[in-house]
Order: structure tokens, then C-alpha cells, then sequence
């Protein structure tokens, strides 16, 4: 798995489930160009909570290999550990877990795992991710827990929200990526190719691709590229191509989706292929 | 009073409420071919409806020089959705009028969309070499710049551009672009597909 792609289709997905139309996600940086030292202390400080914010965000947006970028990132995951959590702290939290997911913190798993116990939806949604980029196998067992449960309890919609008990689509992805296609991984997995929500199938489905590498898994995920709904159209095109499978490349040019996000799914597909069709591909929707 | 075709066509689109019914009534009017048709497509790009956008475009684009001067002054500065379309269309119909425009869209446009199609228009503008080498190679030095934009997209739409220049015209900055294409294809570039793109472009322009 190429952890620079899923990182960045990690961010546009969980834009485009945000419900809003599509739009680039840099368009977000409004600040004038800041220094990666000025960004670096920025984040250490913590008076000013959107410059944490921001400065968790940029440190992982443009990979910093500063020596400091990782302790203090891990450093910002601590708040997270008070009673009452401060919520501006944890939403600086959340863009230091991201952040480490894309800069692949190697040494942030053993805190990312403790917090995929938390009672907080996204911060277990975003660790989930964050240790798939990680590719920490260390991790499989917590994720795998998440993913347990009756049926009944996996389709059961929380309380005041449109949220399952867990964050299942980052779960199941971060397994795919992980990469280690155990039997107890799978038959975790399986059952979610069956569940209510197409986007909680494709995620399955692309999961199972990537580990097992069964071609059985692909139709579905095709099909699912024509659903009327454009949301789902968008995140299954990124599961078709974080799976790097070959083949997925028609149905990908054809699909009814804007070229911006064709090319982010192709690139997936290129990266893990390395097939000059596939640049070709790309060429001919710039 | 029957009205002319353009403006049956034209209240048609006012009318439509629903995607299906905008696409037909968009469609409807880029086949009537006429300069009339301009300015509502225009219009259309600002929708925030990328299915109806890609008609007008498409219907634009048919249009061709016809339809430069006014995609040339219809940038709408605070509908990037728009812009991407209108900067699309004009690099498809790669009139070298363009050139001023996709050069600063380039250069400093926020949306990345933007700024790809703008690289990609500088690619391929209908110029003739080597009479107007001087401007050829304004859009190769455009896209030089643009191998250091922030966005792999952008950096990726240069390599494209960059490299069917060298295919197609013998350039003062050759070694300039070969050097920069070098950088891209190597570890100091974090996109993979940057890399290898550049590689391929290398292998392309230089086979040894």
C-alpha cells in the first residue's frame, strides 16, 4: 500500500462524506506561506489553538521531516488523555493523529492504539486510519475488536447522529492496508461486504481485494460506480483505485465523476501498478 | 409570436429545475452551434453542477475561437468551479489568445483544478514553430514554474506540457526542462506517480 496516495485519499474522503460538494481540499490554506520552523513552533506553543490547529494540519500536508515534527505532534495527542477533554485541544488532536498517519510515525502506534479504546467516534475513525498508513500490524487485534458485534449491532444507528457504533469504513480500510491477510482478518471482514451502506461494502470489498487479491471482489465495487448517488460514485472510485487492481481502469475513465477525483483514483492505481497505461490514462483527463 | 430557436432555448434553460431537465436544455442549445448560445453556456459553468458544466463545455468547445473573447473576460474570481470549466474550454480550443490568461491562472490560481488545466492548455496552444518561438517558449518557462507548485496534480500537468514541447520543438531551455524533469523523477520527489511520470517523460524526450 502507498501510504503518500491513501494518506491524501484518506482526507478527500472523509471531505466528501462530509456531505459537501466536491472542492479541493488545499483551498482550505488561506494563511500567507509560513516557514516549517515558524510552523514548528506554532504547534509547540498553545496559547492560540488555530495556530496549533493549522500547524498539526501543514506539518503532514507538506511530509515535514523536521526532527521535532513527530515528538511534538505526539506531544499534542496528551489533551486527549484530560477529563474534561478541551474541545479546541482535541480537534488539534485529530489533525496531529492524521498528520502522523501521512508521515508514518512509526513510533506514535503504541498511542494511537490506546485511543482506538476512546469514547469519541472520530478520534477511533481517524487513529483507525492513521495506523492503516502506518501499516501497524501490531494494531490488527484493537482493530479487528472494533469490528465485532452481531449484525443487528453493526447496522444499529447510534442515538442523535447517522453514526454506526464504530467507524467501520475506516476500519476496514486500514485493515486492507495493513496488508496481513490472516484467516481472523478475513472472516472479520466478510461479513461487511453484506451491510446496509454501500460505502461500509466498498470498503469491504476494496479490504478483501487488496489482501487476498481474489478478483471476486472487483464486480461489486464496479457496480457500485453507477449508483445515483454521486457521493458514493466518488468514494467508490478511490476504493477502485487504492486497490491498484488493473482492470478497474475502463470502468474508472468511464465513470460519471469529475477528472480532479479520476486522476486522485488513478494515481492510486498507477503507483501500485507502475503500468505506463495508466499515466497514459491520466494524461487524457488533465 | 414564435420565438427564434436561440430564444426557445434559451427560456428552456431558465425553466429547468432538475439535473436531467438542465442537461437537456443545455444540450439543446450547444446544438444549435451558434455564437448566440455563448453567453448562456457561460452562464451555465457557474451552476456548481459538474454533469450540466461538462455539456456547456463540450458545446463551447465546439464553438471554438468563436467562443474566445468572451471565455476570456467571464473568470469568475470567486466561483473556482466556473473558472476550472472556462479554463478547461480554453485549453481545449488552444486559441494562443488564451495565452495571457492560462499563463497567470497558472501562476496564481488557489484551486489546483485551475492551475492542471491551465498547464495543460499551455501544453498544446495552436502556435507555429518556430515563427512564434518567443511565445512557445513563454508557455514552456510557465510550465517550468509549475514543476515546484505545491499540488502533484499541478506538478503532474506540467510534466505532460513539458514534455510534448521538447517532442514537438527544438527549445533554448531544453536543458533547463531536462534537469527539472530529472529532479521530478527522483527521491527528492515525494509523489510516486510524479515520479513516474517524469521518468517516463525522460525516456520520452531523451531515449538513449
Amino acid at each position: 500500500m502507498n501510504s503518500a496516495f491513501s494518506a491524501s485519499v484518506t482526507g478527500l474522503k472523509t471531505f466528501l462524506k462530509s456531505g459537501y460538494e466536491m472542492k479541493d481540499p488545499s483551498t482550505e490554506h488561506l494563511h500567507p506561506p509560513l516557514t516549517e520552523a515558524q510552523v514548528i513552533a506554532n504547534l509547540r506553543q498553545t496559547e492560540d489553538f488555530s495556530d496549533q490547529y493549522y500547524a498539526a494540519w501543514w506539518l503532514g500536508r507538506m511530509r515535514s521531516r523536521h526532527p521535532e515534527t513527530i515528538p511534538l505532534l505526539i506531544a499534542a495527542l496528551d489533551p486527549l488523555q484530560d477529563n474534561p477533554i478541551n474541545s479546541e485541544r482535541r480537534a488539534v488532536a485529530l489533525n496531529a493523529i492524521r498528520a502522523l498517519g501521512i508521515l508514518q510515525a512509526t513510533n506514535a502506534e503504541e498511542k494511537l492504539r490506546i485511543l482506538l479504546k476512546k469514547n469519541d467516534y472520530s478520534i477511533r475513525e481517524e487513529s483507525a486510519r492513521s495506523l492503516g498508513m502506518i501499516q501497524a500490524q501490531a494494531a490488527i487485534p484493537d482493530l479487528c475488536e472494533l469490528l465485532s458485534g452481531s449484525q443487528d449491532e453493526v447496522e444499529q444507528i447510534q442515538p442523535g447522529s447517522a453514526k454506526l457504533k464504530e467507524p467501520y469504513e475506516s476500519v476496514l480500510e486500514a485493515l486492507g492496508a495493513i496488508g496481513v491477510a490472516s484467516h481472523s482478518v478475513i472472516i472479520m471482514i466478510t461479513p461487511f461486504t453484506k451491510h446496509s451502506r454501500p460505502l461500509i461494502r466498498a470498503s469491504a470489498c476494496r479490504a478483501l481485494l487488496q489482501l487476498t487479491g481474489d478478483q471476486k471482489w472487483a464486480p461489486p465495487l464496479i457496480e457500485l460506480l453507477q449508483h445515483d448517488d454521486p457521493l458514493i460514485r466518488r468514494g467508490v472510485l478511490l476504493d477502485l483505485g487504492a486497490t491498484g487492481w488493473m482492470p478497474a481502469l475502463p470502468a474508472i475513465q468511464a465513470a460519471a465523476i469529475e477528472n480532479s477525483l479520476k486522476l486522485v483514483a488513478l494515481r492510486g492505481l498507477a503507483e501500485k501498478s507502475e503500468d505506463t497505461s495508466v499515466l497514459d490514462a491520466m494524461d487524457a483527463l488533465l | 409570436m414564435h420565438a427564434s430557436p436561440l430564444e426557445g432555448a434559451i427560456a428552456d434553460l431558465q425553466a429547468a429545475k432538475t439535473t436531467p431537465e438542465l442537461i437537456q436544455a443545455t444540450k439543446n442549445l450547444c446544438n444549435l452551434r451558434t455564437v448566440g448560445a455563448i453567453s448562456a453556456l457561460i452562464e451555465v459553468l457557474g451552476f456548481n453542477n459538474p454533469a450540466v458544466a461538462s455539456v456547456a463545455t463540450a458545446g463551447l468547445i465546439e464553438l471554438g475561437s468563436q467562443a474566445v473573447p468572451s471565455l476570456l473576460v467571464s473568470l469568475d474570481e470567486k466561483n473556482y468551479g466556473s473558472r476550472a470549466w472556462v479554463v478547461r474550454a480554453l485549453a481545449s480550443i488552444r486559441d494562443p489568445r488564451s495565452l495571457d490568461l492560462l499563463e497567470h491562472a497558472l501562476a496564481t490560481d488557489i484551486a489546483p483544478s485551475v492551475r492542471r488545466s491551465a498547464a495543460r492548455g499551455l501544453a498544446d496552444l495552436n502556435l507555429i514553430y518556430p515563427e512564434e518561438s518567443s511565445k512557445l517558449n513563454r508557455c514552456l518557462l510557465a510550465l517550468l514554474a509549475a514543476i515546484k507548485d505545491d499540488e502533484w496534480v499541478v506538478r503532474y500537468s506540467a510534466i505532460f506540457g513539458i514534455e510534448l514541447h521538447l517532442l514537438k520543438y527544438n527549445s533554448i531551455n531544453k536543458h533547463q526542462c531536462i534537469m527539472g524533469l530529472k529532479q521530478l523523477s527522483s527521491n527528492s520527489e515525494s509523489i510516486k506517480v510524479i515520479r513516474l511520470r517524469a521518468t517516463l517523460a525522460l525516456q520520452r524526450v531523451n531515449p538513449s
